[in-house]
């Protein structure tokens, strides 16, 4: 039950299978029995169970709000929740409760889905392994299933979950959610997605509100979905997509099915391959998927073409100065007046400010304020700021280019590799790891286009793969359908319900893996 | 196959990153960091925080080979949209309560801050300042 | 020999915008509440929260930038401007720095010149800029317990309103403000209100004409404009210590009379960014340049706007001029004095006199009482009360001067009308002739000498004869009977 996609548990409610109730202590259990991932934050207990009972009334009188009623989900910890806390992962906020939803969050609750908890991150989103949070690192689930722990030992340290959403990459592939949002802001989604062997997908900026989602990069965050499977993503889109009042960067929906076309015809599509995505660091394993998915779609009639970003090297260095830019500005509101962490220090207002953010803030996010400040004064305004805002035209414009062009959906790696383990990946500081990994992602962000993550199978180290299709801008419908058929196509070994092989003792697990 | 053939060819043609091109590292001298310091008000806290920002100038550096002659900058991908105007009506407010109750520390109905107008320290008394807070 | 310095002001005005709620949140304005009850979640800077701009805060500003000849920029931007302050929760403030809605305006202004009280000095300044943004909070210090608390009811939406530096005095500055003031009441856009509506800070500096701008003093934070005018006090300190030797520093100063300074500048340069999370501003210049589809309630005209005008301070005084013949000096003063024009529009519906004959009554009687005890025009003496007693005037019951009798008497009374007052104290001229005949008679039979001299064509004492006769009348004779009579 617990490795269901949305979709079919929506249908076990209505078919009397199981209860909304009987399913939100299914994933309570499951998540207490998983904490030594430590993807949650905050399991919302009470509070799920209650939801759980409301959906479970309204099942029995036959009205359920729709295909979300009744249906776990998670959040990751940079959304607001009213009434629970909400931290960032950061001692900035680490006792904050803000007073009301993000209008995503809202969205699902109105839809009936049940909250069960708030998932780890980054410290405010910054970085790509879910290691850099105040309440410790994210472990992802493959560490403890059979193929990785066969190949590595049973001994072997755990592998990271990506990030910067890596609690809710680890909730949906841990199996105690069905679904989750999480924050995408140079791949922050997809990233952990991919490594995590879930379906990561981000929305075309502006489809859905960012009121209430912490922000990172204004110009560039999308509340991100994850999910099992394509299908799941295109009915959350549904609910989650339209215009926002409350936030002006939104914009009208294109009206749209929730559910995918159950037969999708690749004969009419054009991939394109861009030939600069093949970087230095692309493991072995990933460029072989890259390959296998490409030689998928074209046997099947698609027509693949190579194709080029030119600009596409300098994308990582351009989300760099503009992040950082925008983070100095983002993070200069937590002074400790209204909400937070507030030090003790009384002196002066100065004083009292920049104790407070020196307790609160983690060395990452307080070196992405310094640059960024860097780069906004007024010496170094044009030079870098400016100058990174017109490179980031040249790189929109490659893309427009492209899809000028007749080509339908792009085709790349997500990640460089697969997971990596946790001592290897900090051996780099957080901002050179965030440059390398974030390399193929941050593009669709910076351009604002439509990007989802799909797995496609596990690596020599039996750890997931995934690969990425990008899409036209307000195009996101069929960029799902084209994720669907894609995950039909690869077979992509579900988790199962595993032991955990931290206690190391009975070793029996149901992965089933393609021939 | 078409295929194999594409990834030889990109193969030959994948580049090595581009920091080998810049081997000075960026110099900050120390009134620029006393200033940085301040207008942010974070501290580099250690040596290490300071080579982080030499390393990520030098790292925009990059940027500087891009050609990018008569190109306007992008302040948004949504350049094409018009801005969402808001009715004149009042429809939030009213939640002094609920703010307040947010802070760590209030006054009546008010927030609070020690004086202001105070500019920070010298950098010698800041650090010990920051190290005596330290949680 | 070197060329006399000159003071040059530059003016900055923050107008806050008369409307219900604040510019990027549905939070209401009022002016007084308690403290943060007027404050919402984006407010208070909660992270998450987004601006949502206010359309009436727009069509202000359009107005206001028409009033003052402004070209509207049909797309403008907002932009953060960073600095910390307790006022400021988001650590920076929302406003625009790079494209304003408004450019390159002009103000015109009137003054009564020092030399010649009676002439009026016509000027402009040029307006450089009008940019919508966010006000602060409001600091309230507690020295006593060594804290400052914070009420962020205040942040409403301003125009801020930037002057190029071509004033040379206290008194142009003053000058140009009122008519602002006026112009702002007039469209409604702003209340104009100086100890809190309008604030006005003024950049002063010297230089010799021709060389280039000396170091800027501040004064910020002028609540009237009387206290404007005195920012001279500021030019002078400044030629003073130029011509003394001594430097002007680069200080910001409270204003109070000692310009005591208020804080040291860091040398800290506030740092800005465009705000990602508000498009660009799109307003249409006419109805033919809509995009098909628009919603109309998305949808900010120019050419609407400027046809709802109302009529301004400048079109209100050349009216007035053609409407009554009364000289521009004159039709300055009504406009400029709150009220004084209403009064002055009812009185003449109620009074047959000459408006010429009439102005004088309004404008050096009834204001010099008015300004004498500071008050505005509520009426102690209504338009019909004065209406009456020009009339007594007109038909000859009271000479002029006892009409100006009258009117003290009327002012100190409030409220008793100007006949009563003429019977009370027997101010009536005295047209019996057969009454003057015998005064007269009286005063020639006194003064031989006089007469003699009148007789041989001194008219001159003629007047002293009369002015005899006024003594005894108390100065109720009538003077035309009385110099027909002795003649």
């Amino acid at each position: 039950m617990l490795g269901l996609t949305l979709k079919e548990v929506s249908l076990a409610f209505r078919e009397g299978r199981i209860s909304p109730t009987e399913l939100c202590r299914k994933c309570l259990n499951r998540i207490k029995k998983t904490q030594h991932l430590n993807a949650y934050i905050t399991v919302t207990d009470e509070l799920s169970l209650t939801q759980a009972q409301e959906s479970e009334r309204r099942l029995q009188r036959g009205v359920p709000k729709g295909p979300l009623d009744g249906v776990p989900f998670a959040v990751k910890d940079n959304f607001c929740t009213k009434n629970v806390r909400t931290t960032c992962a950061s001692r900035m906020l680490k006792d904050y409760v803000p007073p009301f939803n993000a209008t995503v969050v809202q969205k699902l609750l109105d839809q009936g889905a049940v909250l069960m908890g708030k998932t780890n991150m980054d410290e405010f989103a910054m970085g790509a392994g879910s290691t850099d949070g105040a309440f410790g690192p994210v472990k992802n689930p493959w560490s403890y299933t059979e193929p990785y722990r066969t190949l590595a030992g049973p001994e072997a340290d755990w592998v990271i979950a990506g990030g910067s959403s890596g609690g809710s990459a680890a909730a949906v592939a841990s199996l105690t959610s069905y679904l989750a949002l999480g924050s995408d802001t140079g791949g922050s989604t997809r990233n952990p997605g991919a490594l995590c062997g879930v379906v990561a997908f981000k929305p075309t900026y502006g489809l859905l509100s960012r009121h209430g989602l912490i922000p990172l990069v204004n110009s560039m965050d999308v509340p991100g979905i994850l999910t099992r499977s394509a299908g799941d993503a295109s009915v959350v889109l549904s609910v989650l997509q339209g215009v926002d009042v409350r936030d002006s960067t939104t914009v009208p929906a294109p009206s749209s099915h929730a559910e995918l076309p159950e037969e999708f015809d690749v004969r009419n599509l054009c991939v394109g391959i861009p030939k600069e995505y093949h970087a230095l660091g692309l493991s072995p394993d990933t460029r072989a998927q890259w390959s296998r998915v490409a030689d998928l779609f074209e046997a099947a009639g698609a027509r693949v073409e190579q194709v080029s970003l030119p600009h596409t090297q300098h994308s990582i260095v351009c989300y760099h100065v503009l992040c950082h830019a925008e983070v100095a500005s983002n993070m200069a509101r937590f002074d400790g007046v209204e909400y937070g962490h507030r030090s003790s220090m009384d002196s002066s207002t100065e004083a009292m400010y920049a104790t407070t953010r020196h307790e609160g803030f983690n060395d990452v996010v307080r070196g992405r304020v310094l640059s960024g400040n860097y780069f906004l004064l007024k010496q170094n305004y044009q030079h870098y700021f400016v100058k990174a805002q017109k490179v980031r035209r040249l790189i929109c414009d490659d893309f427009r280019r492209v899809f000028a062009s007749g080509v339908d959906v792009l085709l790349t790696p997500t990640t460089l590799t697969d997971a990596a383990r946790y001592g290897d990946f900090t051996q780099e500081d957080n901002r050179t790891r965030s440059a390398q990994e974030d390399v193929f992602t941050q593009p669709a962000n910076m351009s604002g286009l439509p990007a989802v993550s799909v797995p496609t199978a596990l690596s020599s180290r039996g750890l997931p793969i995934g690969l990425q299709l990008m899409g036209k801008a307000l195009d996101d419908h069929r960029l799902l359908a084209v994720a669907q058929w894609m995950e039909r196509q690869v077979g992509f070994p579900s988790i199962g319900v595993h032991d955990d092989y931290r206690q190391c003792s009975d070793t029996s697990s149901t992965v089933q893996t393609s021939a | 196959e078409f295929i194999r053939k594409l990834w030889e060819g990109l193969l030959v043609q994948s580049k090595p990153p581009l920091t080998s091109h810049f081997p000075f590292p960026a110099q900050i001298p120390p009134d620029l960091v006393d200033k940085l310091e301040r207008l942010a008000l974070v501290d580099f806290r250690t040596k290490q925080g300071l080579e982080c920002l030499e390393k990520a100038i030098r790292f925009a550096d990059q940027l500087h080979v891009v050609d990018t002659t008569g190109i306007e900058p992008m302040d948004s991908v949504l350049e094409d949209r018009a801005l969402y105007l808001r009715e004149d009506t009042a429809v939030d407010g009213g939640c002094a309560e609920e703010l307040l109750k947010l802070s760590r520390k209030t006054v009546e109905e008010y927030f609070v801050v020690p004086p202001g107008n105070i500019p920070l320290p010298k950098k010698e008394e800041r650090s010990s300042m920051l190290k005596h807070s330290e949680l | 020999a070197s060329q006399q310095l000159v003071g040059v002001v530059g003016l900055e005005v923050h107008a806050q915008i008369n409307s219900n709620t604040k510019l990027f949140s549905g939070s209401p304005v009022r002016f007084s509440a308690p403290p943060n009850s007027l404050v919402s979640f984006f407010d208070a800077s909660l992270p998450g929260t987004l601006p949502m701009l206010n359309r009436r805060c727009v069509e202000a500003a359009v107005m206001t930038g028409l009033a003052l000849n402004c070209t509207i920029n049909k797309k403008s931007y907002f932009d953060r401007k960073h600095y910390f302050y307790a006022d400021l929760p988001a650590g920076y403030q929302i406003t625009q720095q790079r494209k304003p809605i408004a450019v390159d305006g002009v103000l015109t202004y009137s003054y009564f010149g020092e030399k010649k009280r009676s002439q009026m000095i016509r000027k402009s300044v040029q307006i450089k800029q009008i940019q919508l943004e966010q006000d602060s909070g409001k600091s309230l210090h507690d020295d006593d317990r060594s804290q400052t608390l914070i009420d962020l009811n205040r942040a409403v939406g301003l125009m801020e309103l930037v002057m190029e530096p071509e004033m040379k005095s206290g008194e142009e500055a003053a000058a140009a403000i009122r008519e602002l003031q006026l112009i702002l009441q007039a469209l409604g856009t702003c209340q104009g209100n100086m100890s809190g509506q309008l604030r006005v800070d003024a950049n002063v500096s010297v230089h010799r004409p021709g060389e280039p701008l000396g170091i800027r003093t501040e004064v910020k934070n002028i609540n009237s404009i009387r206290y404007l005018a005195r920012a001279i006090y500021e030019i002078q300190r400044q030629i003073d210590a130029v011509q003394s030797g001594r430097a002007v520093q680069n200080e910001t100063r409270a204003y109070d009379s000692k310009s005591v300074p208020m804080r040291e500048k860091e040398g800290l340069q506030d740092y800005f960014m465009p705000e990602p999370n508000l498009p660009a501003l799109i307003v249409y210049e006419d109805n033919a340049s809509l995009p098909t589809g628009i919603d109309p309630s998305q949808a900010v005209v120019v050419q609407k706007i400027k046809d709802r005008l109302p009529e301004l301070p400048g079109v209100k005084r050349d009216r007035l001029v053609q409407t009554y013949g009364i000289l521009p000096e004159h039709s300055f003063t009504l406009v400029n004095e709150d009220g004084l024009m209403e009064y002055f529009e009812t009185l003449m519906k109620t009074t047959q006199r000459e408006p010429r004959k009439v102005i004088g009554w309004v404008t050096n009687e009834l204001l010099g009482h008015l300004k004498q005890r500071d008050m505005s025009v509520s009426q102690p003496i209504s338009p019909a009360h004065l209406a009456e007693l020009l009339k007594l005037q007109e038909t000859g019951r009271i000479s002029s001067s006892a009409a100006k009798q009258v009117f003290q008497e009327m002012w100190r009374s409030g409220g008793k009308t100007a006949w009563q007052i003429v019977q009370e104290q027997e101010l009536g001229l005295v047209h019996d002739s057969a009454q003057l005949h015998s005064i007269c008679q009286k005063v020639v039979d006194s003064h031989p000498d006089e007469v003699h001299a009148v007789r041989n064509g001194n008219k001159k004492v003629l007047n002293k004869l009369i002015g005899l006769v006024q003594k005894e009348t108390k100065g109720r004779a009538d003077p035309v009977l009385v110099k027909e009579i002795l003649q």
